[in-house]
C-alpha cells in the first residue's frame, strides 16, 4: 500500500505515547485481571504482548480506547489522562481490531462495513471511499468490496474486520489475535499490515500466540502472567535463554530457532534469519 | 475396516460448483491423518462429508463413495453414524449442549440420548474424561471453563459415544500454546489408547508433525499433496499451497538456503 | 498423566467395566455427589411440580380472597417457608427489584384513587386519601405475594431439575432441549451483546451522546446477534446430531427429582384450595 504511492492518503496524525501508570482492574464479579500493570509505549514502537488466554492481555488493551476504566492507577495519551475520555472519541487515534470478526460485521456490503468506522469520524464522500478502498487492498480483499461479508469464509471476515479498523488510520493500531485462523497467506498479509503502518511511524501492538509472528515482526514482547508483566524486552532477551524458566511458567514456549540457538552457543537467535546470520558468522569464524 | 472415501465429491445445497472432490481417502483405526491446506481448501467440507453429517444431515449432493468400516455411510441414520464417528469442530462453544450444570452431565449428554443404564452413562463419563485428561474438572461449570478446557471437555463429551473413528475440524486453532499442547497430546493418547482412527484437520504443523502418521494437503477441495506425515511436511509445494511448513522444517530449510550444512549438532538441537 | 501414558505397553485404559481411578465418591448408582445434588431441607426436596402448585395456590389466593385476607396469610407463609428454606436474602433481593413498580402503585393509588373522598392532608394541589392508602398497600401486598411465591419456587429449584422432571413426565428431549437451551442463551446471548458493543464503540460510534444518535446505532449492534446465532445454527445442529441427540427411544435420566407421597398429597390439597376458592368467589360467598 506504501509501496504502490498512486493513491494520496493522509498522513497519520502526530503519534502519542502510551503510559500505564499503576494500572489495576478488577471485573464485577470481583476477578483482578490487572494487578498493577506499568509500562510506556513510545511513539511508533512494535509492541507484542503474549500470555495464556486470562493472563490480562485483552483487558489491557481494552483500556486504550476507554472501553473499559482502570480500578486504579492512570492511561494516558501523549500527555492526556484517558480514564474520562469518551470511547467514540478516543476511537479516532486508537483502532483496536478484535479476535472474533462476527462479534462485530454488521452490512450487508464489505465497502459499509469498512466504511463504518471512518464514517463516526465524520468522513464522507471521495476521501471516505479512497480510505475504504485503500484499506481492502491493505487487506486483499479489492475483488470483495460489492461482497456480502457473511457470504465470506472465517478468514476473509477476519480480515475485513482488520481493513474496518485500518480504514480509520488511527495512529495507534491494536490488533488481538490477528493471525488466528488464518493460513500462510492470510498471515503473510497481516505481517504486512503491520511493516506498513509501522512504515507510517505508527504504533502497532499486538496480542499473539503466534510466538513465529512475535519474533520476526515485533521489536519488543510484552509477557504477561496473571494480570502482571512478568518479561518486557526485545525478542532476543524475551526468548533468550535466562527468561525461558519464566516463559515455561507462563506455559509458552520460545521459538525454536532460539532453542537451537542457544543449545549450539550461538547466543540469542529468535528468528530463523537471526539463526542463519549466527550460523554464517560462526562458520566464517572458524575457518 | 477404516473410513473410505472413494471418488467422493461434494457440493453443498443450493451450491453450483462442489466444494470437495474428487477424492480417495482411507482412515483406519488407531491412525492418525492430518489435513491441512490453505483456507477455503475444502478442509471442513472433507470433516463433514467424511464423517456422513453431509450429506446425511445438512443436505447436499455427495456423489462416489463414503464407507465406514464397509457401510454406504449414506444409508446409516445420525445417531448411529455418531456412535461409529465422532465430530469435533473449531469452537468449543457451538458443541457444547448448554443444558447441563457439570462437565460430568455434559460429557454425559450422548451416552444419555442413547438410552444406556445409568451405570453404563457413569462408566463412559469417566473413561472419556480420563482418556483426555481431564477428570479433574468433571465437577465445573461448562460455561466457565477456558478455550482449551472447553474443547478438551467437547472431545471427551464425543468420545463417550465410543466412536470407532473421531473427526476434528480444527481443534486447536482457537487455543492458546498451553491449551494447544493438551488437545495434541489428548489426541495422541486418544489414538494410542482407544484405537480410533483420527481425521483432524490443522493449521499448526507442529501439530501435525507431533501426532500424524498421514498427512494430506488439499487444495481447491482435491488432495495435491499426500502420504507419510515426515514426507508430505517436508515437500518444498508446501509455501505455494498457503501452508506453512513445521519450524523444524522450515529452518533446515533456510540454513541450507543460506548455503550452510545441515550439520548432525543442528539436526540435534532442533530436535 | 502424560509420564504414565509415556510407558511404553501401558495397559490400554479404554477396558470398559474399569473403575473409574481416583473418581470422587460415587454414590448413586455411581454418579458423583455434585451430579445427584441432593438438595437440603424440605422446601427444597419437594418435587418441582409440587413447588410450582403451591405457589399457583399462593397467587391465587393472594389475589381471589378480598381485603387482607388473602394476600397477608399468603405473605406470612411465604415469609416463613423462605426463612426456613434460607432463601430469604434471595426474596428479599427480588423484593427489591420490584421497588420501582411499589412506588409508582403507592403514588399512583395514593392521590388517584378514583371516588375516594376522604383526604389524610393537603400537599399543594394533591390530596392523598385513606382508601387510596389502604388500596395502594393491598395491591403491593398482592404484588409481592405474587412475585415472592414465583421466586421462591424459581430460587429453589435448579433448572436442570425442572428439565429433569418434565422429560419424566412426558415433555420429549427436544421440548426439554428447547427449554433448556433457551434458559441457557440468556447470559450468553448478554455476553455477546457486550462483544459486539464494545466492537462498534471502538470503531467510534457513539453510545454515549444523544438518544437519536444511539438509536442509530442498533442495526450495528442487533445485526451481529443475529447473524452470530444464524451462523452457529449449522454447526450446533451437526454437533447434536453427533452427540446421538435423535437416537430413537427413551433418554437416560442421570437424577430424577424425587416424588413422594408428600408431594402428591401437597398437590391435590393445593388443587383442592385453588377449587374451593375459585367456587366461593364464583358464588359470590367470598364478598
Amino acid at each position: 500500500m506504501t509501496a504502490s504511492g498512486s493513491r494520496r492518503l493522509d498522513p497519520a496524525p502526530a503519534v502519542p505515547s502510551i503510559e500505564f501508570e499503576a494500572v489495576s482492574f478488577a471485573y464485577p464479579d470481583g476477578t483482578v485481571a490487572l494487578d498493577g500493570v506499568s509500562l510506556r509505549v513510545e511513539p511508533g514502537e512494535l509492541v507484542a504482548i503474549v500470555g495464556q488466554n486470562g493472563s490480562g492481555k485483552s483487558t489491557l488493551v481494552r483500556h486504550l480506547d476507554g472501553l473499559l476504566r482502570p480500578t486504579s492507577g492512570r492511561v494516558l495519551l501523549g500527555d492526556r489522562d484517558i480514564r474520562r475520555a469518551h470511547v467514540a472519541e478516543l476511537a479516532g487515534r486508537v483502532g483496536l481490531a478484535f479476535q472474533n470478526p462476527d462479534r462485530q460485521l454488521f452490512a450487508g456490503r464489505a465497502s459499509t462495513e469498512v466504511g463504518f468506522g471512518p464514517r463516526n469520524l465524520g468522513l464522507r464522500g471521495a476521501p471516505l471511499e479512497d480510505r475504504v478502498a485503500a484499506a481492502l487492498e491493505a487487506v486483499g480483499l479489492s475483488a470483495d468490496v460489492a461482497s456480502n461479508p457473511y457470504d465470506l469464509g472465517y478468514s476473509r471476515r477476519k480480515l475485513l474486520a482488520l481493513a474496518s479498523v485500518l480504514a480509520m488510520r488511527t495512529p495507534i493500531l491494536v490488533l488481538d489475535e490477528p493471525t488466528t485462523g488464518q493460513d500462510a497467506r492470510g498471515v503473510a498479509r497481516v505481517r504486512a499490515v503491520v511493516a506498513a503502518a509501522a512504515g507510517e511511524g505508527r504504533t502497532v501492538v499486538a496480542i499473539s500466540h503466534d510466538m513465529r509472528f512475535v519474533a520476526e515482526c515485533f521489536r519488543r514482547v510484552i509477557v504477561m502472567r496473571a494480570g502482571r508483566v512478568v518479561l518486557d524486552g526485545a525478542p532476543e532477551s524475551v526468548f533468550g535463554e535466562a527468561a525461558w524458566p519464566e516463559l515455561r511458567a507462563t506455559y509458552l514456549e520460545p521459538p525454536l530457532p532460539a532453542v537451537a540457538g542457544a543449545r549450539l552457543g550461538l547466543g540469542a537467535t529468535p528468528t530463523v534469519s537471526a539463526l542463519v546470520a549466527a550460523l554464517a558468522a560462526a562458520a566464517g569464524g572458524g575457518r | 475396516m477404516a473410513i473410505e472415501l472413494v471418488s467422493a465429491r461434494y457440493r453443498y445445497a443450493g451450491s453450483a460448483s462442489p466444494a470437495l472432490g474428487p477424492i480417495d481417502l482411507r482412515v483406519e483405526p488407531g491412525r492418525v491423518v492430518g489435513v491441512a491446506g490453505a483456507n477455503e481448501s475444502g478442509k471442513t467440507t472433507l470433516c463433514v462429508v467424511a464423517s456422513g453429517v453431509a450429506p446425511a444431515v445438512i443436505g447436499g449432493r455427495l456423489d462416489g463413495s463414503v464407507r465406514i468400516d464397509g457401510v454406504d455411510a449414506a444409508t446409516l441414520r445420525p445417531h448411529e453414524l455418531a456412535q461409529l464417528c465422532g465430530l469435533l469442530f473449531q469452537h468449543a462453544n457451538t458443541q457444547l449442549s448448554h443444558t447441563t450444570a457439570t462437565v460430568f452431565e455434559e460429557v454425559a449428554f450422548g451416552p444419555c440420548n442413547l438410552g444406556l443404564p445409568v451405570s453404563e452413562v457413569v462408566e463412559r463419563v469417566w473413561w472419556g474424561l480420563r482418556v483426555v485428561g481431564v477428570e479433574a474438572l468433571a465437577s465445573r461449570d461448562p460455561a466457565r471453563l477456558s478455550g482449551g478446557q472447553g474443547q478438551l471437555v467437547a472431545l471427551a463429551s464425543v468420545l463417550a459415544l465410543r466412536p470407532k473413528y473421531l473427526i476434528l475440524d480444527e481443534p486447536t486453532s482457537e487455543l492458546d500454546p498451553a491449551g494447544t499442547v493438551q488437545v495434541a497430546d489428548a489426541l495422541a493418547r486418544v489414538a494410542a489408547e482407544s484405537g480410533a482412527g483420527i481425521l483432524v484437520v490443522e493449521h499448526k504443523t507442529d501439530v501435525l508433525a507431533r501426532i500424524a502418521d498421514e498427512v494430506v494437503i488439499l487444495d481447491r477441495g482435491v488432495p495435491a499433496v499426500s502420504g507419510r506425515a515426515t514426507d508430505v511436511l517436508a515437500d518444498p509445494r508446501l509455501a505455494e499451497l498457503g501452508v506453512e511448513p513445521p519450524a523444524a522444517v522450515r529452518l533446515e530449510r533456510e540454513v541450507r538456503a543460506g548455503g550452510l550444512d545441515w550439520s548432525a549438532a543442528l539436526a540435534k538441537a532442533t530436535a | 498423566m502424560t509420564a504414565s501414558s509415556a510407558t511404553p505397553g501401558a495397559a490400554p485404559l479404554a477396558a470398559p467395566g474399569a473403575a473409574p481411578l481416583a473418581a470422587p465418591l460415587a454414590t448413586d448408582m455411581g454418579l458423583p455427589d455434585y451430579v445427584v445434588r441432593r438438595p437440603k431441607g424440605f422446601y427444597h426436596s419437594l418435587n418441582p411440580a409440587t413447588k410450582l402448585a403451591l405457589a399457583a395456590l399462593e397467587v391465587v389466593a393472594a389475589f381471589a380472597i378480598p381485603g387482607w385476607l388473602g394476600p397477608g396469610p399468603v405473605l406470612a407463609v411465604l415469609v416463613a417457608t423462605a426463612l426456613a428454606s434460607r432463601t430469604m436474602r434471595s426474596l428479599l433481593l427480588i423484593g427489591l427489584a420490584a421497588l420501582p413498580l411499589v412506588v409508582s402503585i403507592m403514588v399512583v393509588n395514593l392521590f388517584l384513587l378514583p371516588g375516594a373522598s376522604d383526604p389524610i392532608g393537603r400537599l399543594g394541589p394533591l390530596a392523598p386519601t385513606w382508601s387510596g392508602l389502604w388500596f395502594g398497600l393491598l395491591t403491593t401486598a398482592r404484588l409481592l405475594a405474587f412475585s415472592s411465591a414465583v421466586a421462591l419456587a424459581y430460587v429453589t429449584t435448579p433448572v436442570d431439575d425442572l428439565l429433569a422432571d418434565l422429560s419424566r413426565r412426558g415433555l420429549g428431549r427436544r421440548g426439554v432441549f428447547v427449554v433448556g437451551a433457551a434458559v441457557q442463551m440468556v447470559p450468553r446471548t448478554i455476553e455477546r451483546v457486550g462483544e459486539i458493543m464494545d466492537a462498534q464503540r471502538a470503531r467510534g460510534m457513539d453510545t454515549e451522546g444523544r438518544i437519536w444518535r444511539r438509536a442509530r446505532g442498533l442495526v450495528p449492534l442487533a445485526a451481529p446477534v443475529v447473524f452470530g446465532a444464524l451462523a452457529e445454527v449449522e454447526e450446533r445442529t451437526m454437533a447434536l446430531e453427533s452427540r446421538a441427540f435423535t437416537a430413537p427411544g427413551r433418554q437416560t435420566l442421570l437424577r430424577v427429582p424425587p416424588d413422594r407421597s408428600i408431594d402428591r398429597a401437597l398437590r391435590w390439597l393445593a388443587l383442592a384450595g385453588v377449587v374451593a376458592i375459585a367456587a366461593l368467589r364464583l358464588t359470590g360467598r367470598l364478598g
